[in-house]
């Protein structure tokens, strides 16, 4: 799941949690994570961590994944597994204290299946502490690199925020361009337009049909 | 009659070169599960409680539930076409329904929209669906009278502009008749009518609008139909709807009357939906807030102060009991909120006591202020309650088979007679100077010479001699509205002198 399906899926991740519930779960989890980093100042590395462990470890093993999530490991088969995989004296690259403990945490709470859904929290809570917007973008066609760096300005400029930019290809806008922001939609595709110009012709063919049904019979 | 597609071709020509391509902005939300009329919405975070919602197949929906990350909402149409997954859009807007003179004489969904193709409903106003009642200084008391046109009705439990008057009774027991009389007997007094059918059988439906059409009475009347088949959503929404139609001409200083048939079921409607919004459930399983969702909706019924014109809208809700059971939760509540009720008895009508009302226990507390003196005289409709209450008692003690003195025998025959008076056959109101005249009538032992079979037969003919030959005296208690002394010596005198006459035909 490192790019998903721009095609036929046309919703960014963070939009979809199938399960609101995780959802929340994983925004109460994220801001506790993120009080702990606050607190020990190390915010920018943890969550870094964090997202290399969802890209590299649980991407890349969704046997690993399943195995943390699964109700059938005992707890302690997991806090063995995490410091195995993790604090092992012979890995060139350790795990922070802080995330390590944070998984221990989550896992005694038997919430390990929610990582993905805090994961998406934490960066969503991080992103708005930055001062930092996620942006999703459909085109009809592909962008070029220069034209989504004019967009991404222009966009700073008008929000006034930092923006990171999410660019999907979506064919069946036909052209223009769809912004969103949140739960915010700008939509300025050209199959909104056309279908606003349908509805408009109807409504107004209706209007004078109305008023004036005369004008449209020839006796 | 030749259809000109250039001219159409030229409005649409033109719309297209007037369009402003301008960016849409909308919020939206991602539907996470539908089912059953609901659907459950993530996103949609600045939604507010009641805003319409838009799903891609141009189904309308209500935030009604809003939770700390998802939204429920009720969907106004066929949820079947909605996915998981599809886009929500948020519309900012509260539903709203046409409303003007537009929908008189229309069949309507509750969403306004036209069912009984006579083409799209000709208005631009609209009004939402979800507003406040009037408050204690916009309203009045209620005191003129509504005319029902059924005899025990009238004199009895009186309905007044802007009461709110219960028909409660089990099924098959002449609820929905009494409704339709009254509606029926607007024809002259300009009070638009408004019957909306909530979860009936669209059979039922049907018959009800024939009715009305035989009797000239869709002029001035709108149906608002949810039937059995429509979605929860629409069949709760419905009663609110037809509520703002009928308020539009309350507020213009006009006259309406809405019969909600019936209330149980608008009730279920909800209690369905509370339950898939997971609501938790009280009494009945119905949620806590069942009897606000009726009371709410009774109160929008009033008789408006003079400042605001005057207007009124009297509602009869209708409620189906099971086996008599008034006391159920939800015959208690809408007792409770309205003024009054017509209590009818499966037993009053198979004995052929049609209306089958029970006098006993049907009130309305309004009382003689919505009458007009003549029917209030005591001469006509002011101790009737008693006396037949009286009557029953003595009635009961008869049945033992004890020998009974005159006086009691008498008093027996005159209440048999007066029972038999206030029968009346359905789609058949009658006006309230033709009720005076029969109920002073009886009171004054014109029928006791007359066998109780043939008291039916006496009162029509008695009505036409009236009307053919003595219409003077009817023109006058018409407008005087009154009984004078006067007045009473002359109907006692056509009485004399109808009764020499009349001879009761073959056995």
């Amino acid at each position: 799941m490192a790019e998903p399906n721009t095609q036929q899926e046309p919703r960014s991740p963070q939009s979809v949690p199938f399960d609101s519930g995780k959802a929340y779960l994983g925004t109460v989890y994220a801001k506790a994570l993120l009080g702990v980093t606050q607190n020990a100042g190390n915010t920018a590395e943890v969550v870094a961590e964090f997202d290399s462990l969802v890209a590299d470890v649980l991407d890349r093993f969704p046997a690993f994944d399943a195995t943390l999530s699964s109700l059938r490991v005992s707890p302690e088969g997991k806090l063995a597994l995490l410091d195995k995989a993790f604090n092992n004296a012979q890995l060139s690259s350790r795990m922070s204290v802080t995330l390590l403990n944070f998984l221990k945490v989550v896992m005694r709470h038997g919430r390990l299946d929610c990582l993905r859904a805090i994961h998406r929290a934490l960066r969503q809570l991080h992103d708005a502490l930055q001062g930092r917007v996620a942006v999703e973008i459909r085109t009809a066609h592909a962008v070029g690199k220069d034209e989504l760096a004019l967009i991404a300005d222009k966009l700073r400029r008008t929000t006034g925020l930092d923006v990171s930019l999410l660019a999907r290809v979506d064919p069946e806008l036909l052209g223009g361009l769809v912004v969103r922001v949140g739960d915010t939609v700008y939509d300025g595709s050209v199959r909104n337009q056309l279908s606003r110009m349908r509805e408009g012709a109807i409504d107004a063919t209706l209007r004078t049909l109305r008023e004036t049904a005369q004008r449209f019979v020839t006796n | 009659m030749k259809f000109n597609a250039d001219e159409i071709a030229s409005v649409i020509q033109s719309e297209i070169e007037h369009f402003q391509t301008t960016v849409d902005v909308r919020e939206v939300g991602v539907v996470l599960e539908v089912g059953d009329g609901i659907a459950r919405v993530y996103g949609l975070s600045g939604v507010m409680s009641g805003e319409m919602v838009q799903f891609p197949s141009g189904v309308i929906g209500l935030a009604f539930n809003l939770e700390e990350n998802s939204v429920g909402v009720i969907i106004l149409g066929d949820y079947l076409q909605i996915n998981e997954g599809d886009e929500v859009k948020a519309l900012g807007r509260l539903l709203s329904v046409p409303v003007g003179d537009a929908v008189i004489g229309r069949v309507l969904d509750p969403l306004g929209n036209p069912l009984d193709g006579k083409g799209p409903v000709n208005t631009t106003e609209r009004r939402i669906v979800e507003t406040n009642a009037p408050g204690v200084a916009e309203r009045q008391p209620v005191r003129e009278p509504l005319q029902t046109g059924i005899k025990a009705i009238d004199a009895m439990t009186p309905v007044g502009r802007g009461q709110r008057e219960l028909i409660i009774g089990d099924r098959k027991t002449g609820k929905t008749t009494i409704a339709i009389d009254t509606i029926i007997n607007q024809r002259e007094s300009g009070v638009k009518c408004f019957y909306v059918a909530i979860g009936q059988k669209d059979s039922s439906v049907a018959n009800t609008i024939k009715v009305l059409e035989q009797a000239g009475a869709m002029d001035y009347t709108t149906v608002i139909v949810a039937g059995a088949s429509a979605p929860a959503p629409l069949q709760y929404v419905s009663a609110y709807a037809g509520t703002s139609m009928a308020e539009y001409f309350m507020y213009k200083g006009q006259h309406a009357l809405i019969v909600y048939d019936d209330l149980s079921k608008q009730a279920v409607a909800y209690r369905q939906l509370s339950l898939l919004m997971r609501r938790p459930p009280g009494r009945e399983a119905f949620p806590g807030d069942v009897f606000y969702c009726h009371s709410r909706l009774l109160e929008r019924s009033a008789k408006l102060s003079k400042e605001l014109g005057g207007g009124s809208l009297t509602s009869l809700p209708i409620i189906e009991t099971l086996e008599g059971e008034v006391s159920a939760y939800i015959p208690t509540n809408v007792i409770s909120i309205t003024d009054g009720q017509i209590y009818l008895q499966p037993d009053l009508f198979f004995k052929g006591i049609r209306p089958a009302m029970n006098v006993g226990i049907s009130v309305s507390r309004v009382g003689g202020s919505a009458q007009i003196k003549a029917m209030k005289d005591r001469q006509v409709a002011g101790g009737m309650r008693l006396a037949l209450a009286s009557f029953r008692e003595l009635e009961a003690f008869a049945q033992l088979g004890t020998d009974l003195d005159p006086a009691t025998q008498a008093r027996l025959d005159r209440g048999y007679r007066m029972v038999e008076l206030l029968k009346q056959p359905q789609y058949q109101p009658l006006n309230v100077v033709d009720q005076v005249m029969v109920i002073f009538a009886g009171n004054n032992g014109a029928l006791d010479q007359i066998p109780t079979s043939k008291v039916q037969a006496w009162e029509k003919a008695f009505l036409q001699f009236v009307r053919d030959q003595k219409s003077a005296v009817r023109t006058q208690i018409a407008e005087k509205k009154e009984l004078t002394d006067e007045l009473k010596n002359a109907l006692k005198g056509i009485i004399t002198e109808f009764n020499s006459t009349w001879k009761p035909g073959g056995k």
